[in-house]
Parts: C-alpha cells; structure tokens; sequence
C-alpha cells in the first residue's frame, strides 16, 4: 500500500501541472487595478520591506506566466513519462519553491491573488492557499520513493490507485479557491463560448473601474461617425475640457456651425470592447449662474432646428443647475 | 476656461448627451446650518463669530454642547478660537460648537512618546503632532501599533506649536498601511455603495476646489466657506483629470470620477444629504479599510473624506469622527 500512495503522488503530481500549465496558458489574469505608483516598496514615504513579494508579482506577468506554464507543463509530462528520480527532485524542489512563493504573497500582496492558475487563482490569498500548497510539496516529498513514470501507475492496481486519487484529489478540490471561480466563469455561456474557441475567457474590468488611456478614448473618438461628421467644424482640434465619469469619458470642444459657435460634447466609453460615442450640441452659456439658495424648476428645453443640424442633437438640453447645499446660510444679526 | 471646469457645466453636458433630468431635490433631507468664524465674544446666551461675511451673533441653549479637547462648558468659549458651529434642526440657535478642532490622518513616519510625524498623502504634506501623557493614553487605547507604516487617526487642537493630539480619531486599523483587501479587479460596482465617511483638514481653511488652478470653491449664499469639497479615492488619474496615481485600489470597488465630479452623499445615521463635488484625490482615505459603528456597522471602506463643514451639516459630530454613508451612482438616476 505504501508503494501506491508514493507512486500515486507522482501521478496526482503531474496531472496538477499539467493543469496549472493549461490554466495559464489558456486563461488570462484580469488586468491590474490601480497601480501602486511607489511600486508597493514605499508607502507615501515610509520604506516597506517588500522586496520578495515585487519579485514575485514580476512574474505575474503574461509573457512571465507563458514561461512558467511551459515549464510546468514540460515537468509534468516528465513525471507522467520518466521515472527518472531526478525529474522528482525537480518537481520537489519546485513545489516548495511555490510554497515559499505563495507563503511570501500571503504576507504581503494577498489581494493580487497567488496566480498558480492562471486567470482562475484571482482570489485573495488565503490560509487554504498556503495549506494547499504546503501539501503538495508533502506530496513530492513523498513521491521520491515513488519508482514508476505517471503513466506505469495504473499497473499497480486500477481500483486502489484510484481510491487514493479520488481521495487526495478531493482533499485538493476542497483546498483550490479556483472552482468557485472557474464554476462562475462556466455559467456565462459567451464566456463559456470564448473558453470553448481558446479565445480569451477573463472578465473584463467593469468600465466604471477600468483605466481607459487617454490616447485609446481619442483612438475611439476620431474613428467614430459623429468625429468625422463635426471635425471641419471644430474651432481648435484641443478639447476645452476632458473629464471621467464611471462609464464615459466626456470632450467638450468649441465648433462653430451656420456661424454660430456651439459647445460639441462627446462621451465615450470606457469598455474594454464595443465602446461607443455619444454627442450632442450645445449653445455657448455665457457665465455660470451663481448658486441658487433653492433648486430652480427646469427650465423648457433649447433644441437645435433640424435644419441646421440634422440628426445631431436628439435629446432636450436644460441650461445648468446648481446642487443647494445650505451649509453657510447668512446668519441673522 | 475657468467655465467648462465648473461642476455644473459638467452635470449640464453630461445630461445634453445621456439624457436624464436634474434632480428635484438633493439626496436626503437637507443639511443642517453650519458656520465657522473666530470667536469674538460669549455669554451663557449669545456666541458671537467673526465669519467671512462679518459679525454673527448666535443664540445659544442650555443643551448646546461647546467641544475643546472634550466636552467643555461656556467658558471654553474664548476669543480668539476658531470655531465651527452647527445649529440645530430650525436653524435658530447653536446646537453644537467645536472649538480649534482638527484632524491628522495619515501613516505614520515616526513615533516618540511625545511626538507623532504623520504623512498626510502626497497632496497634504506632512504633520508633526504633539502628545502628552494623557492623550497618548487615550491614542494608544485605539492605536496600539504606533510603529512606523501604519495608519493614524487623531483629532487634536490648534496650538501655537502646532497640532496638539487630544485622543483617537477612529480606531486603528490591524492592517499596515500598504496591505489593503483589496476586491478583485473585476468586481462590479453597485448603484450604491455603503460605507464611510469621515471628514479632514481644519475647520476656516480654505477649500481647493483640486482643479490645478489653485482655485478655490465659490462662497456659500452668505459668504462664507461651502465646504463643498470632497476627497475621493478613486479618482481618474488620466490627462488632467486630478491624478490619483499614487493612490492604491482601495477596499471598495468605487466607479473612477475626475476632479470636478459630483458625488450624492446621505449620511445613513441622519438620513441628511448632499451633492458635493470632487476636489481631491482620497489616497489616505483608500488605505483605510475600516468601518463606522455610529449607527449600526457600516461595511469596510472610507468612501469619502468631507470637509469639516460638510461633515457637521450632514449631521455628523466632529469629535465621533465617521458616519456611516450611503453614496449613489449613476447621472442622476441613470445607469452609468
């Protein structure tokens, strides 16, 4: 029995690998949040011992986790095809390596998640991370005992082979983090879709929170038919003013139409795909209304005539309103 | 162009091309009357305030509560002092008055027993703070790792040497400044987010509107400071938008505005609300992962740093130092 349990971990151990190759090879991490500015070593000033957790995050990156994945995927099917005692030295020397690695990640990036699988290890780093991975570096430790390739294991003896599988395999289910996520992913049937054609599967960053380069949101705006439509009519090709909200970035620039000069609004979205433009026209607003003490009914709504701007403006334009924010009312003497 | 920056140009543009309507109220029930000025005199009933606007002579109660360094009486009511007073639900007279009260919020640089360096964030600076015996007490009771890299929270008082600690702010959160639960970058953000507010800075100073310009807000209908302002911690970091790229994720997915934007606060323990604008990027509030227990416990996660008048108008009490607040989304009542 001792002689299955250890040529049983050099099964389980390549079949992990071999996964963990496939995760990051097939499913994208999701892009980076804010970044940290001070590259996480100093924290507005105050110099931080972090050294071993940036090392770690530079290899998070994609072309660092192609890497990694081939790696891992070589050494799997080393195990599977070689029962050769240096290729489990290897996968031992490995596994702790690992664990150090998500050890170090715990102590100080836990939110950027330990990325053993790709795109589907974005939880948060936790004690079952560590435990899970402390495990299966027990495991290569035991498989040095092991004498037979992945592949000769069967041999030993189909149903308790697979008894001692099922059993560490469901151990290591209760462990991984990444079935809740790969199950949320399934339920998406585009997702599921894209999964099933190899294209890429991570969700994408809500656009309220997603950083939208300034140059991909003017790459977005000139393409569009409403830029094409107004562009000899811009007074400067500089916009007056750009600024974010959530989902839309919004460019206000002066156009001078029928010898009138209008304010021309666009928004564009922030989405990673299928952004869009919105537009409209403006009449110019001389000065900004002081703040009323009350808020002022809404005024009738200004429409541009058809006929000078067909199809432009399609929504009514109220002049501004100011929010009433009595915090300083004048005080009776 | 002064113009196309000011907040409601912006909610007028942003309207003309997504559509919708300006709201009819603001959110919640109306902010209470607040003012700041120097005390120029008190008796048991009149306060008189030296306000932008001039001279205001403010009924006081036998229930209003005077604040300096604690709970004092009338006789902490000195000239010279600057206070902010909140009146109470009429308008009529002084409901609560605090007296030189400021706040420092940062991570801390250093701590000797008789000083804390607090860095303000990237924005605000630096801060020396001065302890003595007793209100190191009372700081450590809810700061107990005063080591350098982690976060601080302290009211103080002025002090001809500077800011004088006289007791906890919030309590202290376990966690180091730079190791924040964050949520994972796709989680999507709610049409509302609940969590909470605190307030910043020193009641009288004015308030930048951010805009780069170093202008600052517009005065209130009498004069005085709006206290529009509003640090928020996720804000665009993109062209000219306000730059928050030193700032962290945060622990609240929170939707990214631009210096400028309007942010619909209703402080959750009043039910009082208001639209207050963007001014600042909230890095030091990102780091906080803490919550408000003024009524109920709020989730985790400063969502804005007000000013000290915003925060007392909004029925929140200085010297509690958070409410819980609820803040909604969307251009005005529509989906982003």
């Amino acid at each position: 029995m001792v002689t299955v349990v250890e040529n049983v971990q050099v099964l389980l151990l390549a079949g992990v690998l071999l996964a963990a190759c496939l995760a990051k090879l097939a499913v994208r991490e999701p892009v980076a949040d804010v970044p940290h500015g001070h590259g996480g070593l100093r924290v507005h000033g105050v110099p931080v011992a972090q050294r071993p957790a940036r090392a770690l995050l530079l290899l998070r990156g994609r072309r660092a986790g192609l890497v990694l994945g081939l790696v891992e995927g070589v050494l799997g099917l080393a195990l599977l095809l070689s029962s050769q005692f240096l290729v489990r030295v290897v996968a031992t020397i490995g596994f702790a390596g690992a664990t150090w690695a998500v050890m170090e990640l715990r102590a100080h990036r836990p939110e950027a998640g330990c990325g053993c699988f790709g795109g589907l290890s974005v939880k948060r780093v936790g004690r079952r991370s560590v435990v899970r991975a402390m495990l299966f570096t027990a495991a290569a430790v035991v498989s040095l005992g092991a004498s037979r390739a992945g592949l000769e294991v069967p041999r030993l003896g189909t149903g308790r082979v697979a008894g001692v599988l099922a059993l560490e395999l469901a151990l290591f289910a209760s462990l991984s983090p990444e079935l809740a996520v790969l199950c949320g992913r399934g339920r998406g049937d585009a997702r599921a879709r894209a999964l099933a054609v190899g294209r890429r599967a991570r969700r994408d960053v809500p656009c309220e929170r997603r950083h939208s380069p300034i140059e991909e949101t003017l790459a977005t705006l000139h393409a569009s038919g409403a830029w094409l439509t107004f562009e000899n009519s811009l007074v400067s090709a500089a916009p007056l003013d750009v600024w974010r909200e959530g989902c839309h970035r919004f460019l206000v620039y002066r156009a001078r139409l029928r010898d009138t000069d209008m304010d021309l609004v666009f928004a564009v979205s922030t989405a990673a795909r299928a952004r869009t433009v919105d537009h409209a026209l403006l009449p110019l607003q001389a000065t900004p209304p002081p703040v009323p003490a009350s808020p002022a009914p809404p005024p009738p709504a200004v429409v541009v005539p058809a006929a000078v701007v067909p199809a432009v403006l399609t929504r009514a334009v109220p002049p501004s309103s100011s929010s009433a924010f009595p915090l300083a009312a004048p005080t009776p003497a | 162009m002064p113009a196309q920056r000011d907040p409601s140009a912006r909610r007028r543009y942003r309207r003309a091309v997504l559509g919708g309507a300006p709201p009819p109220s603001g959110p919640g029930a109306s902010p209470l009357r607040v003012l700041t000025g120097t005390v120029l005199d008190a008796s048991p009933h009149v306060l008189v305030l030296a306000t932008a606007t001039g001279e205001a002579r403010l009924p006081m109660t036998a229930t209003t509560a005077v604040w300096h360094g604690g709970r004092g009486g009338a006789a902490a009511l000195r000239p010279g002092r600057q206070a902010l007073v909140r009146m109470d639900a009429d308008g009529l007279a002084a409901d609560r008055v605090w007296l030189d009260i400021g706040r420092v919020t940062g991570t801390l640089l250093s701590a000797r027993p008789d000083t804390l360096e607090v860095d303000l964030g990237p924005h605000r600076g630096r801060a020396r703070v001065a302890l003595d015996p007793r209100s190191s007490q009372l700081v450590q009771v809810r700061h107990p790792r005063l080591e350098p890299g982690y976060l601080v929270d302290v009211l103080c008082v002025r002090s001809p040497a500077g800011p004088r600690a006289v007791g906890p702010a919030t309590s202290q959160p376990g966690h180091r400044a730079d190791a924040l639960a964050s949520p994972a970058p796709d989680a999507p953000v709610p049409p509302e987010t609940r969590g909470t507010a605190t307030w910043w800075g020193w009641p009288g100073a004015p308030q930048s509107t951010g805009m780069g310009d170093g202008t600052t807000f517009a005065a209130g209908p009498g004069g005085d400071p709006p206290g529009h302002a509003v640090a928020y911690p996720a804000v665009e970091g993109e062209d000219a938008a306000g730059g928050c790229g030193e700032a962290p994720p945060g622990c609240v997915p929170l939707p990214l505005l631009s210096i400028g934007g309007g942010l619909d606060v209703v402080n959750d323990c009043s039910g009082r609300g208001a639209t207050l604008t963007v001014a600042e990027c909230g890095c030091v509030a990102a780091r906080f992962c803490d919550r408000c227990v003024e009524c109920g416990t709020s989730p985790r996660g400063r969502i804005a740093e007000l000013g000290p008048a915003a925060f007392a108008a909004l029925g929140g009490d200085l010297d509690a130092g958070c409410f819980n607040v609820t803040v909604r989304w969307g251009a005005e009542g529509r989906a982003w």
